[in-house]
């Protein structure tokens, strides 16, 4: 098979991208830091053995998906590395938890037919989730939407997504021309919204929206619909922008962001700092300063990127994000029934609008949210649910060929 | 069960054109946004990048040491100012907090050069230890005892001295009170930002002051290059031009002057006359030749930014301001650097030179690296004219208005200016000139806020500045 020798072409790049990087870091430092191979080792081999047991056991599957996806997690891991080893060895952990939950998803996940008449179930766990850190949230970076259980700290509305997702598409499937049937997902959209809003992680609701569009338009091919809804968001927008403060903040900084450079916009600030003192190819692994970003691991490590890696690092992760949104896309679109292919177009478009808000954020192109960037950015909860949603995708891919 | 596949590509396309758009912007805001924010003092990589390098000397011309460096540990070095405020504005500081100004920031990337790389060679042929990096000293062209000089004569008057060499345009002093500590900036940082006497700010090269009669040099070389037959012509001055009910423009202290020729109205300052011949030359010869001088145009420099002098343009009509603007009041405004160059002009047969404050760029060891060479900026006037104009200020020292600048021994040239600034307030004593009249060594031109008559204190300063620096 042409392709499998395509793949495993693929699999020895990512190994070597992670051997380099890790060794550049072996030796920048005084004493050498063997540390940094072992993480290398253990990254290699733990990509090596899922894509073995996906190969092996689902040779059905697009396993471009996987391998897409650990090329962006390694290049998370190498950077968190670089800025904080504690984080990164945590981060390999939940990189392994994560790929295995991405396996089990694709082993235990019977036919998604069945769950598309859940909608109820969807229904229920997306304003579970979606409100929970309104009630029980405690603010961590300006934003309220931390809950934390037991000393373990995470963010609802990742697992919201996957829910809201899920109910998007049981409740639009079978969409028959007539808008009464929007009324209902209308109301939960709004209401995700508003919870986001109140919960200031705006970064969140413009995910959602982009999300919910996107679905609304492929269930029912009105662009008349997706206009509306822009309209609304619009609208939504300027009344939130008239009615909190923390809006009109985002505003302002993303208008002119200098003359608070040093209080309200200083994260922005520094991150395009760290973005232009890079230029096209970097500083060097490990020579730059990106520890004068805030955040760096997480919501700004497409800063820390491009000041070290450069600009054309930071395009070929625009150009994988994309690539792995295609071949999600393209798992849709083989799929075999409309639940399937709005679920994968659901969560495909989770994580591509999600990297153009990051991105765009940390470049000033649009008011900066904080989110993270998908696989790359330092979280347990925001990798476990990404590699959820693409372990749903895979079962799509296999389920259609 | 509808097609959505269809749609599906089409959500394809319209995610591929934002992720396109996604990389246009990052390219643009690598090419375009990124050069102009790198430098921004908020930017703490750039300090990061000073501290590796231990700064460079500023030297005067005499290699006096104006700057002292010292490591403190890996992460920090200070920078002593030997002379404190005497030079505050000349070589300006460089602070973490306070950012970097003057010529600290102008030689900046010189300041912090080492010749000594991070690489693998020289890894090997230090063993592992690089020796500590200095980066590269300046030799100023500026001299120790004329800012000295200078700086005590004002006092505690606000003002500026600025010298210069008409034949080069090596500025040998630059001065501007109040002045301020560099050394001390921390404590006083509230008092000179939020002081009404802004110590702060540059007055040598960003006052703007009306040049006053300093101005009529400008005026004359207009008048000695369009009118032809002036100087054989006579003129009485009858004390006052008056244009309207309500504006005249009279001599200072209403003095009646007679029957003057050209060189008599110079010599003596006659605003009568020198307001007559504006009105005769209009609005746009006259700003020809202010523009000429660099007049409403950046003016080139080398270590220094010079603020834009103005000369305004004004309606046929508007006949007072084309007189007021002739003899340097209404809305013309000048920075001492400019009436300094004014005056170089004359000294240097017309030609005026590109001021410079650096004079050799020497590496840590102290062989020159560079050395600036002067450059001309054009010729201005005639060296007819320039010849003309200074006899006419040789004239205003020996028998004018500035007989206070004569030095026994030496010929001093000079135009005394009385610019008037607010209603109500003392008038701004100015005085430009240059000596030895024979061969023209050091050109002054001198402002004392409020000071009174161009004859008075502005002449004397320049009188002991001017001697100061030919007794070398």
């Amino acid at each position: 098979m042409g392709s499998d020798r395509d793949e495993k072409k693929l699999l020895k790049y990512i190994y070597l991208l992670c051997i380099v990087c890790f060794l550049n870091l072996t030796l920048i430092k005084m004493p050498i830091d063997a540390g940094a191979m072992v993480m290398a080792l253990v990254t290699c081999v733990m990509i090596g053995v899922s894509y073995f047991v996906i190969r092996r056991y689902f040779p059905e599957g697009d396993k471009h998906i996987f391998i897409f996806a650990s090329v962006l997690s390694v290049i998370g891991i190498v950077m968190i590395y670089r800025l904080d080893t504690a984080s990164s060895v945590k981060q390999l952990i939940w990189f392994a938890i994560s790929v295995t939950g991405f396996i089990l998803t694709v082993v235990i996940l019977p036919d998604l037919k069945r769950f598309c008449n859940l909608r109820y179930l969807f229904l229920a766990g997306t304003l579970i989730f979606m409100s929970m850190a309104i009630f029980i949230g405690t603010e961590i970076n300006g934003s309220k939407n931390w809950v934390v259980v037991a000393g373990f700290s995470f963010q609802p509305s990742e697992f919201g997504k996957l829910f809201f997702v899920a109910y998007l598409a049981s409740a639009l499937k079978e969409y028959q021309n007539s808008f009464k049937e929007l009324i209902q997902p209308a109301i939960v959209v709004m209401a995700c919204l508003g919870f986001m809003v109140l919960q200031k992680d705006l970064g969140s609701a413009l995910i959602f929206f982009g999300i919910s569009i996107t679905m609304l338009y492929i269930a029912t091919s009105k662009t008349k619909y997706v206009l509306a809804c822009i309209g609304l968001f619009a609208a939504g927008a300027t009344i939130s922008y008239q009615l909190f403060d923390h809006v009109r903040l985002r505003v302002m900084i993303w208008k002119n962001p200098w003359p608070y450079a040093n209080n309200q916009s200083y994260q922005v600030v520094q991150s395009m700092f760290s973005i232009a003192s890079g230029g096209f190819t970097g500083t060097g692994l490990g020579l730059g300063h990106p520890e004068y970003v805030p955040i760096n691991t997480s919501d700004f490590i497409f800063a820390a990127i491009c000041e070290e890696l450069g600009i054309l690092t930071g395009f070929a992760l625009i150009i994988i994000y994309f690539l792995l949104f295609y071949r999600c896309m393209r798992a849709a679109i083989n799929a075999g029934d409309n639940f399937s292919r709005l679920l994968a177009v659901g969560f495909s478009s989770m994580i591509a609008s999600q990297v153009i808000v990051i991105v765009g954020g940390v470049i000033n192109m649009i008011p900066l949210t904080g989110i993270t960037m998908p696989l790359v950015s330092y979280g347990g909860t925001s990798m476990l649910i990404t590699f959820l949603a693409l372990g749903v995708i895979q079962k799509i891919s296999e389920e259609g060929r | 069960m509808i097609d959505i596949t269809k749609n599906i590509k089409t959500v394809l396309i319209i995610f591929l054109v934002l992720f396109i758009g996604l990389i246009s912007y990052v390219t643009y805001f690598e090419m375009v946004v990124g050069p102009q924010i790198v430098n921004n003092v908020s930017n703490k990589r750039l300090w990061v990048q000073r501290n590796e390098v231990l700064r460079g000397t500023i030297y005067d011309r005499d290699m006096t040491a104006l700057t002292k460096s010292k490591r403190i540990d890996q992460d920090t070095q200070t920078r002593e100012y030997t002379n404190g405020p005497l030079f505050a504005h000349a070589i300006g500081y460089v602070d973490v907090k306070y950012g970097i100004t003057g010529l600290e920031r102008k030689y900046d990337s010189e300041l912090i050069y080492s010749s000594i790389k991070d690489n693998i060679m020289n890894f090997i042929k230090y063993k592992g230890k690089l020796p500590q990096k200095v980066g590269n000293s300046i030799q100023t062209t500026l001299d120790y005892n004329i800012q000295k000089k200078a700086y005590d004569l004002l006092g505690s008057n606000k003002g500026s001295v600025v010298v210069l060499n008409p034949k080069t345009g090596e500025i040998l002093a630059m001065v501007s009170k109040p002045s301020f500590d560099p050394n001390s900036l921390d404590e006083n940082w509230k008092d000179i930002n939020s002081n009404a006497a802004m110590p702060l700010i540059n007055r040598a090269t960003a006052g703007l002051y009306p040049p006053g009669s300093t101005f009529k040099v400008v005026t004359a070389a207009s008048a000695l290059e369009n009118i032809s037959g002036i100087m054989d012509r006579t003129f009485e001055d009858k004390g006052k031009i008056v244009f309207n009910d309500n504006e005249s423009l009279s001599n200072y202290n209403g003095e009646v002057l007679g029957t003057l020729n050209f060189k008599g109205a110079f010599v003596h300052s006659s605003n009568v006359f020198f307001g007559t011949l504006g009105m005769e030359l209009g609005n746009s010869k006259l700003k020809k030749t202010a523009e000429a001088f660099n007049f409403n145009a950046d003016t080139p420099a080398d270590g220094v930014t010079i603020e834009n002098s103005q000369f305004p343009s004004y309606n046929i009509f508007e006949k007072g301001n084309i007189a007021q603007s002739a003899i340097g009041q209404s809305s013309v405004l000048a920075t001492p650097m400019e009436m300094a160059l004014v005056a170089s002009t004359i000294a240097n047969d017309g030609v005026m030179m590109k001021p410079y404050i650096v004079g050799k760029v020497l590496s840590s060891s102290g062989e020159a690296l560079k050395t600036i060479e002067p450059v001309k900026i054009r010729q201005v006037t005639s060296s007819d004219t320039a010849a003309t104009i200074k006899d006419f200020m040789r004239a205003v020292v020996t028998d004018g208005t500035g007989t206070n600048a004569a030095i026994p021994g030496i010929e001093v040239c000079g135009k005394t200016g009385t610019a008037d600034n607010q209603e109500g307030s003392e008038p701004h004593s100015w005085f430009i000139g240059f000596a030895p009249y024979d061969d023209p060594q050091v050109v002054v031109a001198v402002i004392v806020e409020n000071g009174g008559q161009g004859g008075g204190i502005a002449a004397k300063i320049a009188a002991q500045v001017m001697k100061t620096a030919l007794s070398k």
